[in-house]
């Protein structure tokens, strides 16, 4: 589904975010993403949907490789779907707008159309009765809902957490992480970066440590916490768990 | 915010004396230094006066002026805004060539005196472009429908043409600092909207329509209001190329009449008339914008 090969992406500044990343996500696999502060977690989703552009290496999404070809990027862009830390709604659209705009924009849905999938994709995240508010009348948690339903709506083939849950209260985290493992349930292919270990216990198939922008570990997460092989996924997990 | 309690502390009572004690003083180097006579009385017939010939009251030189002023400073508004919008797209533009020129456009009019570039702009367009237009044909006799129309909405069919330069001079310069305010809103914008617009597919067009100018509209709307007072303001200097403006009728009444303060300090008054509306609008767009941002 996912091929990374010898991803590097070097910032201007000189900072190497990326230092020859390789990495293969099969399909509907639930995958968590770990690793100190500045490993380079965040460039790397970044760069799997073009928000970043890579210096050199490959990626390869669903038989689509990124390249500078402009019809592919676009391509990408539609069908990997990303949640931010920060939620980034619209603040000027009500939520079901939020949802409708890239139904309309980009799939050329008619209005009816696409708030009828709307509704439905409210339905499923627990927030139907908030179709006409604004963000700025949502708690986070439901801000954050909101995002995944409008993600979602694209039918993305992959879908990216950037520490979907960091900026939200404790109380508030449990209502996301349940969304997200609906959505795992039903077979989505997700990259998840998180620090809620409990989640990539239960619900990944494969955790991934990374460091200084390369691969340090990798192992199926029933494995990867009881039996880390490197010493710095111990270190890193001492100061975690 | 809280609002204030209205009592006098001694510290304004002393302000307010000073300020009265000033306001004597010139009132008196006036009256009797110069030995100025006051004669208020002349004022009102150069706003209104009597036709005896129709029977009916008509607009005189200083309200004529006033409507002149309106008329240049609303056609003036509107342009400056559609350029100014333009200009904003081209300097946040992909395209390096783009940016230059709208970037060089913008540095040009904000480093030169408004009178210099009324003087080149006015006597290039005056001469060179706007006869093309045709402008100048229009008269009373051949063309009566577009000649009314004329008068009412822009000048007199004679003075059409300078009008209309006058018109396009100051459009062209405000536009370049209604292009900064625009361009300043759109840039105000947290990345994370392009972000996401990104990942949902959007082109960049599409994100700039229907996310980040829509967000931007609301903060720049204060200082663009802001900027069209400027420009009731700044059209003043149109009078320098015979504009017959506020400014203008003023220089030209006090010149016959010399009821020089009479004269000016209704001129001050009549433009207070037109900016002071626009900047109670920009008070309360700031108070409703500073709500919703
Ligand atoms: N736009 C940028 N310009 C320059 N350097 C950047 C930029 N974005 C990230 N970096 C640098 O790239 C490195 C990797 O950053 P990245 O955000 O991917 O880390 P991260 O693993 O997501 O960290 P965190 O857990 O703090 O979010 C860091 O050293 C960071 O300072
Ligand atoms: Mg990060």
């Amino acid at each position: 589904m996912i091929t990374v090969r010898d991803v590097t992406k070097v910032f201007p500044g000189g900072v190497v975010a990326l230092d020859g990343f390789s990495l293969d996500v099969c399909r509907g696999e639930v995958l968590v993403i770990i690793g100190p502060s500045g490993s380079g977690k965040s460039t790397f989703l970044r760069c799997l949907n073009g928000l970043d552009a890579i210096d050199s290496g490959t990626i390869i999404i669903d038989g689509v490789a990124l390249d500078k070809n402009e019809a592919n990027r676009l391509a990408i862009r539609r069908e990997v779907g990303m949640v931010f830390q920060s939620f980034n709604l619209f603040p000027h659209l009500n939520v079901e707008e939020n949802i409708n705009l890239a139904q309309q924009l980009v799939q050329k849905k008619k209005l009816a159309e696409a708030t009828a999938s709307t509704h439905a994709l409210l339905t499923r995240v627990g927030l139907l009765n908030k179709a006409n508010r604004y963000p700025d009348e949502l708690s986070g948690g439901q801000q954050q809902r909101v995002a995944i339903a409008r993600a979602l709506a694209l039918h993305p083939k992959v879908m990216l957490f950037d520490e979907a849950t960091s900026a939200l209260d404790p109380e508030m985290i449990g209502e996301v992480l349940d969304v997200m493992r609906d959505l795992a349930a039903e077979g989505m292919t997700m990259l998840v970066v998180t620090h809620e270990m409990g989640f990539a216990r239960e619900v990944s198939d494969r955790v991934v440590f990374m460091d200084h922008g390369r691969v340090v570990e990798e192992a199926a997460s029933k494995d990867f916490f009881t039996k880390p092989l490197h010493d710095r996924t111990r270190d890193f997990l001492s100061q975690i768990l | 915010m809280q609002v204030k309690p209205a009592t006098v502390s001694l510290f304004d009572a002393l302000l307010l004396l000073l300020l009265g004690g000033i306001a004597v003083f010139i009132g008196y180097r006036v009256a009797v230094q110069l030995n100025y006579q006051w004669n208020w009385g002349a004022i009102p017939q150069f706003l209104f006066r009597y036709d005896a010939q129709s029977g009916r009251w008509v607009t005189n030189y200083l309200t004529q002026g006033l409507l002149t002023t309106l008329r240049l400073s609303l056609w003036a508004s509107i342009l400056a805004l559609f350029f100014g919008f333009a200009v904003a797209l081209a300097r946040i533009s992909k395209s390096l060539y783009l940016r230059l020129l709208a970037g060089t456009y913008v540095e040009l009019m904000r480093n030169l005196p408004p009178l210099v570039i009324i003087f080149l702009f006015y006597y290039f367009l005056a001469d060179q472009l706007l006869p093309f237009t045709g402008s100048g044909r229009i008269n009373a006799e051949t063309h009566p429908l577009l000649a009314a129309v004329s008068a009412l909405f822009f000048a007199p069919p004679a003075q059409l043409t300078p009008f209309l330069s006058a018109l396009v001079t100051l459009a062209v310069f405000e536009a370049a600092y209604v292009a900064e305010i625009i361009r300043a809103g759109i840039e105000s914008i947290h990345k994370g909207q392009w972000e996401a617009c990104h990942a949902l597919g959007l082109s960049r067009w599409q994100s700039l329509r229907h996310v980040i100018i829509p967000q931007a509209m609301r903060r720049v709307l204060p200082p663009l209001t802001g900027q069209l007072v400027s420009l009731i303001k700044d059209s003043s200097i149109v009078s320098v190329i015979a504009i017959q403006d506020l400014t203008y009728q003023g220089t030209q009444l006090m010149a016959s009449t010399y009821l020089t303060f009479e004269v000016w300090l209704t001129v001050a008054a009549l433009y207070l008339v037109l900016t002071f509306p626009c900047s109670y609008l920009v008070e309360r767009l700031n108070r409703r914008v500073n709500r919703l941002v």
